[in-house]
């Protein structure tokens, strides 16, 4: 039996950048026998190979709302990554992302994966954000970076991709053990933080 | 008709009738008035049993003209009277009786040689009545003293009638046919009258060797011994023997004790309280005693069989109580005499047992099973007893100085001193209930002082020979404080928190029961004081103040002759607000206790039933027991009858309760077998369940309900239930070892998954009213103000708060509210979302945490059902719709604290949720809570403003 690894993400990126969309497209347009029953589209999982483990993502959507914005440390203490998205044709939302990213070098959890995605690639005729800058930033910062396209499902499983290879593999010794081994439990001593 | 026999039997009785009366008027009456009044002590033994003999003589007498009347009636009116109802064949038992009575009498008279001392009295008398005497007696009178004379004139015609009884009585049986009805009774009677001829024979041997004996002992000796009923069975100078280690010329077995003759010395041993035991040296025997134990070394094995024999049966016929009948060895009762009876016995030796009186259970001479043990200064011991020592359940009481005054112990004890499980109330009023060990208080116990002590406490915790050591709780009354930490030697040492009345919590070193080293110290008005400090928990010497608004004051403190604080120091205005984690929420005893350690005393002995298969026996003394109202049980007589919850009944139902444990291993089964099993003697576990209460309260309940202790509590049910269900799963081990069957290893995971679905809810009840209480202080801040940003919410018509909270218009369930005509929405309050609403009102009925979380998944499937109804379609809520719209319901719902609801939730949830639906339900939740503590939802767009301007 394959280990299954349970990771949380969560999605960060302004409203209307194709947050939900993406997960929509990630969770639904796939084979569903790995589609688990979800709370509305705010929180979703689904099971994909890699390598000798299952990774099951567990994907915590977030409220893109200005006002929320303090709230969201709540959502990504604990995670193992975080998708953060902008939408190629709106500079402000790669402004937006940048702060995401400095917010979670200060206050998220340590050795979080961030995977950086300029949605809404199918619309780069009237694109603001060039790929390069994306590409450079997300060098500087260590992140991942794809541009993808939700309503074309342009990039969309790589993103998720990347992020599977990013997690560091299991312990050979842990690995033993018959079940699966949690990634919950070392992250939530992480992010166990008082608020 | 009847046969010749019968006419010869009428004959037969006819003359010992005459011979009776005779015997009576020529004898017994004459020897009675020989001295009438009698002043030596020897001559009113003597005239006693003159007496006695006269009696006896009388009743055979009456008897025999009984059994004559029943003979005439039928010899002249045999219709009227059938053979088998004549007296001596219907009730030959009771005319035998006559005989032995007389029998009795007459060789007790004998052994004391009565006749011959009475006799000399009137010897003028008995010479002139000699001829009447000699028709008394058969045959070949013999020539020899007046004593003589009468001692044969009083046993010959018996001896002669009871011959002639027999014979006839078999004659007769030759008359009779196989079936006619009196056949089996003459048969019994002949048996009977056989018989008695040779327990006569045995009781005139026996009293006549016992007459004999006296002859051969010293007149000291004499005085001592010579009593009418002792009987000499056996005496060493027939069979002799060597007694070891006890020295003994002689040895001399009687019918009721056994006697060591050495010197002038005489040791009398009771024959009931004395077993023997056979060696594999052929020629010894051991003979036991309360306290005494010896050998008998005879010459060859035929000497130590007689002995053995003799005084194993003397043994029998002694607790037997009446003579064996016809002779010794051949009583009713077993030849073998028990190994337990139940006997009074007071003990003269010198030691323990000087002067103590024990009446109950013996075995091999030694109390065991169940007793009383009585000492003359008022002590007494009611219980088990195991080979002469208190071994077992057992209530002592210990008479204190103060006449009224005395300890009562009802405790298990092993080998004479306490142990195990125990209940102690003292002569001061001071209580102790918990473990024992060689006596003294050892592993966990809770001692309470005198309710009007001085210095009124309770300690709960842990001790170490008498003293307490380890973990333990003491609260002090009469100071409003309460220590929570490590104890030695009856002294507080090591690291320790005080918590007071006052809400002062204080964390720190103890050395010989005072503060050592710096502590810190937690003011209810959340200030931080770190430094070293007075037992009055002010601070001496160098140290510094964090006030709640970030001040700091740091300096050498000392207090004043008048009260107040005094310091030269720098205050410090310009630091931030503190960090709460470190000062208003610091979790205080987290490193200094580690949970897996704090309440060993309670598991181990949990423990070690289990390790020793579940003994049902030893449940109540492991595991504790329950009194009721001890005190007035105790002034009743019944106090020895200590209400406990009836032993008996757990030693079997201990299997019952293991079988019904391997008929319950699913799940769900299991779960409605742990809830319904709460009775006290039922599961043992639940016993520790209470056990572990106890220590909860102790800890956290009054004083203790402090918030710098509520992660201290949390781990602490969540160790209990760990605990608690590797007490489950070491039960059904034992279940399942009994029937040869092994448990199956379980997986960490598993384990978790138990604890936390299982486990956890079954506790958390118990445990919850304290454990709620702390997260509700440590949480009182952020619900006050969540409570205001409510109230403040609840002002807000609810069209005016969905648009207020920004939900998108094309959700809102505008099919809810009734609009007014002009088309403005109406002032309607708590129709949106009720369903919601209501259900997530729900999460406080339950104490379960995944029951609130159930809670918790229905009212966002409420929300979403409302949602798609307005809509007409489904409709999956993303995040941006689904926070807003949550945190209208949770402002309708107003449920109070739940700030402590959530991270009560939170911390008692399985961690298999983490990053799961359930961990992101509760984190939406969270997010609500906190947003509606904000200041916007507390202070701004009061509704009383815009009210007025909009609707107006
Ligand atoms: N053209 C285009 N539109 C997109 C794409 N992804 C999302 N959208 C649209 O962008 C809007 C906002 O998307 P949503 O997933 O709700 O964004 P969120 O607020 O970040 O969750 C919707 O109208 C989507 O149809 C995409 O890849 N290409
Ligand atoms: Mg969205």
């Amino acid at each position: 039996m394959m280990a299954i690894r349970e990771l949380k993400v969560c999605l960060l990126g302004d409203t209307g950048v194709g947050k939900s969309s993406i997960v929509c497209r990630f969770v639904q347009d796939h084979f569903d026998h790995n589609i688990s029953p979800t709370i509305g589209a705010s929180f979703m999982t689904k099971t994909v190979p890699c390598g000798n483990e299952l990774h099951k993502f567990l994907i915590w959507d977030t409220a893109g709302q200005e006002r929320f914005h303090s709230l969201a440390p709540m959502y990504y203490r604990g995670s193992a990554a975080a998708v953060i998205v902008y939408d190629i044709t709106k500079q402000d939302s790669f402004h937006t992302l940048k702060k995401w990213v400095k917010e979670l070098k200060e206050h998220g959890p340590e050795n979080i994966v961030m995977a950086i995605a300029g949605n809404k690639c199918d619309l780069s005729d009237i694109r603001e954000v060039p790929l390069k800058d994306a590409k450079e930033y997300a060098e500087s910062i260590g992140a991942l970076v794809v541009e993808t396209s939700a309503k074309n499902a342009i990039n969309i499983e790589e993103l998720f991709q990347g992020i599977s290879r990013q997690i560091p593999p299991l312990d050979p010794h842990e690995n033993g053990n018959s079940g699966g081994i949690k990634l919950g439990n070392q992250s939530l001593q992480a992010g166990r933080r008082c608020c | 008709m009847c046969s010749s026999e019968e006419t010869d039997l009428l004959r037969l009785e006819e003359v010992f009738s005459t011979t009776l009366a005779r015997t009576i008027s020529l004898i017994l009456q004459p020897l009675l008035l020989a001295d009438p009044e009698p002043s030596d002590p020897c001559g009113k033994e003597c005239l006693r049993l003159l007496q006695q003999l006269h009696e006896s003589a009388q009743r055979l007498w009456d008897v025999t003209e009984q059994s004559l009347l029943s003979l005439r009636q039928r010899l002249y009116h045999p219709p009227s009277m059938s053979l088998e109802a004549v007296l001596l064949l219907n009730n030959a038992d009771y005319v035998l009786q006559a005989h032995m009575e007389y029998i009795k009498s007459y060789t007790d008279c004998l052994v004391v040689q009565a006749f011959q001392k009475v006799s000399k009295k009137r010897s003028e008398f008995w010479r002139s009545q000699r001829k009447a005497l000699r028709q008394l007696l058969s045959s070949g009178s013999s020539e020899g003293s007046v004593g003589t004379t009468l001692c044969q004139a009083l046993r010959q015609p018996l001896a002669h009638h009871v011959q002639k009884y027999v014979l006839l009585l078999l004659s007769l049986r030759d008359t009779l046919d196989e079936h006619h009805p009196a056949q089996q009774l003459v048969m019994h009677a002949v048996t009977l009258f056989g018989n008695l001829q040779s327990f006569m024979q045995q009781a005139l041997d026996q009293a006549m060797a016992t007459q004999a004996l006296w002859h051969s002992l010293s007149s000291r000796l004499r005085d001592v011994l010579c009593t009418p009923t002792h009987r000499l069975l056996q005496d060493s100078q027939d069979i002799p023997v060597v007694v070891t280690p006890l020295r003994a010329e002689r040895v001399l077995l009687f019918d009721d004790t056994l006697v060591l003759l050495q010197g002038h010395n005489v040791h009398t041993f009771d024959l009931k309280l004395v077993w023997v035991d056979p060696s594999q040296d052929k020629c010894v025997l051991h003979i036991l005693t309360p306290e005494d134990e010896f050998s008998f070394c005879t010459r060859d094995p035929q000497g130590q069989v007689v002995w053995q024999w003799k005084v194993t049966q003397a043994v029998c016929q002694a607790l037997c109580g009446k003579k064996d009948f016809p002779v010794l060895g051949s009583g009713r009762e077993p030849s073998v005499p028990p190994e337990c009876r139940c006997l009074a016995y007071t003990f003269h030796r010198e030691g323990r047992l000087y002067q103590a009186t024990y009446d109950g259970e013996w075995s091999r001479a030694k109390p065991h099973g169940k007793g009383t043990l009585k000492w003359p200064d008022g002590r007494n011991h009611v219980g088990d007893f195991y080979q002469g020592l208190e071994h077992g359940f057992g209530i002592c009481l210990v008479p204190q100085a103060s006449e009224d005054k005395f300890d009562c112990y009802k405790c298990h004890w092993r080998e004479g001193r306490m142990c195990e499980y125990g209940i102690c109330e003292y002569g001061t009023d001071e209580v102790y209930k918990g473990y024992f060990q060689a006596g003294v208080r050892h592993g966990f116990g809770v001692l309470d002082s005198a309710p009007q002590a001085p210095q009124p406490f309770r300690y709960t915790g842990h001790w170490e020979r008498g003293q307490r050591s380890g973990y333990g709780i003491e609260e002090d009354r009469d100071r409003g404080e309460r220590y929570i930490g490590m104890w030695q030697a009856d002294q507080r040492h090591g690291p320790g928190i005080v918590v007071t009345q006052a809400g002062v919590c204080y964390q720190g070193t103890f050395q010989g029961d005072k503060m050592a080293g710096p502590g810190i110290l937690l003011c209810e008005d959340d200030s931080l004081y770190e430094g070293t400090f007075t037992r009055e928990l002010t601070l001496l010497g160098k140290g510094k103040v964090t006030f709640p608004n970030g001040f700091t004051l740091e300096g050498s403190f000392c207090s004043g002759t008048d009260k107040g604080l005094y310091t030269q120091g720098v205050l410090d205005t310009t630091a931030l607000p503190p960090n709460p984690s470190s000062t208003r929420k610091r979790q205080l005893g987290l490193g200094a206790f580690p949970v897996e350690s704090r309440w060993q005393g309670v598991y181990s002995p949990f423990r070690d039933f289990l390790r020793l298969g579940c003994p049902g026996e030893l449940q109540e003394a492991l595991l504790g027991f329950h009194v009721q109202s001890s005190r007035e049980l105790r002034k009743s007589q019944e106090y020895l009858c200590c209400e406990r919850s009836h032993p008996k009944d757990c030693v079997g139902s201990m299997e019952d309760i293991l079988k019904e444990l391997l008929q319950h291993r699913k799940p769900k089964a299991l779960q409605q077998y742990l809830r319904k099993v709460r009775h006290p003697c039922g599961l043992s576990w639940i016993q520790l369940l209470q056990t572990l209460m106890l220590t909860f309260q102790a800890t956290y309940s009054g004083i203790g309900a402090n918030k710098h202790l509520q992660a201290m509590a949390q781990e602490e049910v969540k160790q209990h239930a760990r605990e608690l269900w590797a007490a489950y799963r070491g039960l059904l081990k034992v279940a399942l070892l009994r029937q040869g069957q092994t448990l199956e290893e379980e997986s960490m995971e598993t384990r978790d998954l138990q604890v936390h679905g299982l486990l956890l809810p079954l506790l958390l009840p118990s445990f919850y009213s304290e454990l709620f209480t702390l997260y509700l202080l440590l949480h009182e801040r952020e619900d006050g103000l969540y409570s205001r940003g409510i109230a403040n919410l609840s002002l807000f018509p609810d069209t005016k708060l969905l648009e207020f909270l920004d939900v998108q218009k094309h959700l809102w369930p505008l099919k809810d509210l009734r609009l007014t005509s002009n088309q403005r929405y109406s002032l309607v309050r708590d129709k949106c979302f009720l369903s919601a609403t209501e259900c997530l009102q729900k999460i406080i009925t339950t104490v379960d945490p995944r029951e609130k979380l159930e809670v918790l998944e229905k009212t966002y499937g409420e929300i979403e059902a409302t949602v798609s109804r307005v809509l007409g379609r489904e409709y999956k809520l993303p995040m941006d719709d689904l926070l807003p719209l949550l945190i209208y319901v949770v402002s309708r719902a107003r449920i109070q604290h739940l700030g402590a609801e959530i991270h009560l939730i939170r911390d008692m949830m399985d961690p298999i949720h983490t990053g799961g639906l359930h961990d992101f339900l509760l984190t939406a939740l969270e997010s609500c809570y906190e947003h509606i503590q904000k200041e916007d939802m507390r202070l701004h767009h009061l509704p009383g403003h815009w009210d007025a301007r909009e609707l107006w």
